[in-house]
């Protein structure tokens, strides 16, 4: 092998090498071996998952990061929930909610200075002025509520998630699971036990043999239930008396006992949770993020110099990107036993993966890297709305009794997705035709791939987001009983049907040529990202299970930079240039 | 001349362009239906823009609303117009047309299901508590003025009168008995609270009605909404008036008065059809995620019941899974009463296959055209590439 060659193969292979180098688990912080105790499986939100995908999750909901600073150090979400669980005083004290909103601010008496985080000591003095707004507001329908109100209510929900969190496995003001256990019988300690019984955000003890599957108890239902207290109990109060008193030894064996005793009696969730925390640490979608943008930039290099060696090294990062993405989007359907694309986050992904694979297989048949770039441009792209998409909570949460249809899952919303990311890859393409046409010099086999590809790229869509559609319609045939209902998501996905077919119709017709059709090809852009997240924000309709606000600046942001696209597209060829 | 100007038109009624104008009409139809879905409901805003000829809106300071949109209806007859002159003109046998042929003519059937759909789709509802059995269907917007002679509680004769006929001044006999109702005043939605001093006298002087204050209210917009349709009305029967009571859909129970030995009671309520079979809901299920209050599953044990054909069987209906029975199907819809109560959407259409046919036609279609398409293409690159 030339070694030309082989170097432009390296820059795939170190990207590889370094997201297999972040799978290793982390030792011991402190001597404290948190990455075991991160592992334990709990059931929260209707399904089994370690405990350290609660605390990531949570972080993300209440501080939109994944880790905490705290006296100069950065704490992970496995030693973030230990002090939630056992040290509340300490994790009352740290930097923890995000609070943007500047009318909020003034509700508690704060100012925006330095930083945006202020932790719950903080907040602490306001909970009271805090309820009462967000009970006010939450008497409003969602997208009635203005700005401050939503925030506020935001807020709200945030303060209770960590409430719940705090009061989990022993009341915060609890001198510990040993006092309580020793405590047993007396009834003051039963009505703190009912209490903690309501509070517990997650069930951290595995039903014993003779117990359905399902049986998950947490630590207050347990101490409440008649008969020999559930013998995990002792190993959590070991756990918690550990960590609290910063005796890491014990803290360590009360890991093991746990792990021990869930592995007699539950081997599956604890395999799975082992799994599940494997592919929490590695970050496949935010690694994949970032060697996209190696790709890209890799890529925008090449057209300064040495094309030769940077067009494929730019290729090569590119396919370990995919490969990191696949691997990801493979993990994901194992873990969660479900085909891809489960809720608008995981269609994030999927539009990402789809438009990658396309863009894969456009760079080997044309070769021009222009398939890299718009790849490598799509798959960034929608792996960073899919990380503030993770904001919302568990990206795994379980499906309504209605969509709980792994066929129709992967059938309807698999192929409409795919049609989704045809027309944002045909509308990326077109865009690199825009930007050319101004910057580059004039090349007019490049300009007519360029044509060719986006054609090809909107018959496909037109394919897929039409079967898709249609498939749709039948598994709303089965399950509610019309074949089609106007409804908003569906009416999106007839718009992307109706766009393609208009744009295929023109161009037969020869209404519109090259210009027209690149034109045409970006306000499909418009028209998927609408029926995609805009009809989410409508708040209407049997499909409304994402709704959000937050993004509606990011999209009419996105609807304009479109416009402007569009704009630059139909201008003549360097009309900002002076004429000679 | 005429000749010339008819082949103009034809030319132009089959042409590419009044496709393109007809799809970005149906774009922006879609676009305006959704969005006005929030003040309109689903049923308002699809019958005000997409089964309508024409879209009608009133302008201020013109007495009359003005058609100012093409409807869904009629861009939809130009679309199927459109394609079948289309077809008519350019057809011709070509092996590598033949995909877009049989998408088009997929195209035409799905156009054409879903006015079957808009025509003579029914919607309804069949609501049956534990151990119940049913034989009704109820409609979910119109309304009937129930009778049921409740003389003997084991075998109770129901008759109905529909919101149709319920005009004010209007005399309705009720066949099968010798009732007739002289229809006084009819609300479609109303609003009741209890009189208060200085309020005028109720029309009604039989029944709770003497003592209820009644006004007029705007019809349930939302599809939340139910309307709390009322009517005044006055039975007679054999010469004798039984006095005017007022029934509606939001008083609770059912007045009742004794003719030649009958009892009748009387209500309004959903619109009831019969049908010649009976349902009875053996058990309800419902299930959430351990912990959350997430539905897992909801699922309803039915036994169907028609002695004409012999069959008594049990079925299962749950999501994704309706019963197909009697050209209708049953949809486990909604539950309620802790459980033991289970709403099923019943839904009967005549062109349900239409959409699979041309889904199917559609589909292969696509696949042809464009799969052809893609096989030319990479023998011409083939080609230029050997060339080259």
């Amino acid at each position: 092998m030339k070694l030309s060659k082989l170097f432009t193969w390296l820059p795939g292979l170190l990207a590889l090498a370094a997201v297999l180098a972040t799978a290793l688990p982390p030792g011991p912080v402190r001597g404290f071996d948190m990455e075991k105790f991160g592992r334990t499986p709990v059931l929260e939100g209707g399904r089994i998952k370690p405990l350290d995908s609660v605390a990531r999750n949570a972080l993300l909901m209440i501080r939109s990061k994944q880790s905490v600073p705290f006296e100069g150090r950065e704490l992970g979400p496995d030693e973030w929930i230990l002090d939630v669980l056992f040290r509340p005083q300490t994790a009352d004290a740290q930097p923890l909610f995000v609070i943007n909103d500047p009318d909020v601010l003034g509700l508690l008496g704060l100012k925006q200075g330095a930083s945006r985080y202020f932790s719950f000591d903080a907040i602490a003095p306001h909970l009271q002025e805090i309820e009462q707004q967000a009970r006010a507001a939450q008497a409003l329908e969602s997208p009635q509520r203005n700005r401050f109100q939503n925030a506020v209510v935001n807020l709200f929900e945030r303060l209770l998630l960590f409430n719940q969190l705090e009061n989990s496995i022993q009341l915060a003001d609890s001198p510990g699971l040993y006092m309580e256990l020793q405590a047993l019988g007396t009834p003051q300690a039963a009505a703190r036990h009912k209490s903690l019984a309501e509070a517990a955000r997650f069930r951290p003890l595995p039903p014993l043999p003779g117990q359905g599957a399902e049986a998950w108890q947490n630590t207050g239902e347990a101490m409440l239930g008649a008969g020999a207290p559930h013998p995990a109990l002792t190993a959590l109060a070991l756990v918690g008396a550990g960590y609290k008193a910063g005796q890491p030894e014990a803290f360590n064996r009360g890991v093991a006992e746990l792990r021990g005793l869930t592995g007699t009696v539950r081997p599956q969730a604890l395999r799975h949770a082992s799994s599940e925390i494997l592919f929490n640490r590695v970050q496949p979608f935010y690694l994949g993020m970032v060697i996209y943008v190696l790709a890209l930039l890799t890529l925008f290099a090449s057209w300064l110099w040495r094309r030769d060696l940077l067009q494929p090294a730019a290729f090569s990062l590119l396919a370990a990107g995919a490969l990191v993405h696949s691997i990801g989007l493979l993990s994901r359907i194992l873990l969660q036993g479900r085909p891809p694309v489960t809720n608008l986050y995981s269609s994030a992904v999927f539009v990402g993966w789809a438009a990658v694979i396309l863009g894969v297989i456009l760079e080997r048949m044309y070769r021009k890297g222009f398939g890299t770039a718009v790849a490598a441009a799509a798959g960034f792209g929608s792996l960073i709305i899919a990380h503030h998409l993770a904001m919302e909570g568990d990206t795994m949460e379980m499906m309504r009794a209605v969509l709980d249809s792994n066929f129709w899952l992967a059938t309807h919303v698999v192929t409409v997705t795919v049609g989704y990311s045809g027309t944002f890859l045909a509308g990326i393409i077109a865009i690199a035709y825009t930007l050319r046409k101004h910057i580059a010099p004039e090349d007019p086999a490049t300009t007519r791939t360029l044509v060719d590809m986006t054609y090809g790229i909107i018959c496909f869509a037109l394919f897929f987001s039409f079967v898709g559609t249609v498939l749709g319609g039948i598994w709303a045939d089965q399950s509610w009983g019309r074949f089609w209902g106007w409804d908003p998501k569906e009416n999106g996905a007839l718009l992307i049907v109706l766009w393609n077919a208009v744009i295929l119709h023109a161009r037969w017709g020869d209404y519109i040529r090259e210009k027209g059709l690149m034109a045409c090809a970006i306000f499909g852009n418009i028209i998927t990202s609408l029926s995609w997240f805009g009809v989410n924000m409508l708040g209407i309709g049997l499909h409304s299970y994402g709704f959000m606000d937050k993004a509606f600046w990011a999209l009419a942001w996105f609807v304009i930079s479109q416009l402007l696209l569009i704009a630059l597209c139909l201008a003549p060829r360097r009309f900002w240039a002076t004429e000679d | 001349m005429i000749r010339r100007l008819a082949l103009r038109v034809w030319n132009f009624l089959a042409s590419l362009q009044v496709t393109i104008v007809a799809l970005v009409l149906l774009m922006a139809l879609v676009v305006l239906c959704t969005l006005a879905q929030a003040e309109l409901g689903t049923l308002g805003a699809v019958n005000t823009y997409m089964r309508s000829m024409l879209v009608w809106r009133r302008l201020q300071g013109v007495p009359f609303p003005l058609p100012l949109f093409p409807g869904g209806a009629l861009v939809g007859l130009v679309l199927v117009f459109n394609l079948t002159a289309a077809l008519v003109k350019r057809f011709e046998f070509n092996p590598r047309k033949l995909g877009l042929w049989v998408v088009h003519a997929g195209l035409i059937l799905l156009v054409a299901g879903e006015f079957v759909t808009g025509a003579f789709q029914v919607d309804t509802r069949m609501t049956i508590e534990e151990g119940q059995t049913v034989n009704f269907l109820e409609s979910y917007h119109q309304m009937e003025l129930g009778i049921t002679d409740a003389t003997d509680p084991a075998r109770r004769e129901e008759y109905g009168i529909p919101d149709a006929l319920l005009r004010a001044g209007a005399t309705v006999a009720v066949p099968g008995t010798p009732l007739t109702f002289k229809v006084k005043r009819y609300y479609v939605n109303a609003q009741l609270a209890p009189m208060v001093q200085g309020d005028p006298p109720s029309l009604a002087n039989m029944g709770v009605g003497a003592g209820v204050r009644i006004t007029e209210a705007p019809p349930a917009a939302s599809d939340k909404e139910v309307n709390a349709t009322s009517v005044f009305v006055e039975p007679v029967a054999g010469g004798i008036s039984y006095g005017t009571w007022l029934v509606s859909a939001v008083l609770g129970a059912p007045q009742s008065f004794i003719h030649a030995g009958r009892t009748y009671q009387l209500s309004v309520r959903p619109r009831r059809t019969y049908l010649p079979y009976t349902v009875t809901l053996r058990k309800f299920s419902h299930d959430n995620y351990p912990g959350t209050d997430i539905p897992k599953n909801f699922s309803s044990l039915v036994h169907l019941s028609n002695p004409a054909r012999g069959e008594q069987r049990d079925v299962l209906i749950y999501m994704n899974q309706p019963l197909r029975y009697d050209g209708k199907a049953f949809y486990q819809a909604s539950y309620g009463k802790g459980d033991t109560l289970s709403v099923l959407q019943v839904v009967g259409n005549p062109g349900w296959l239409l959409p699979y046919v041309s889904c199917m036609l559609i589909t292969l279609g696509l696949l042809a055209h464009f799969g052809i398409t893609l096989y030319n293409a990479i023998k011409r690159r083939q080609l230029s590439g050997e060339a080259a």
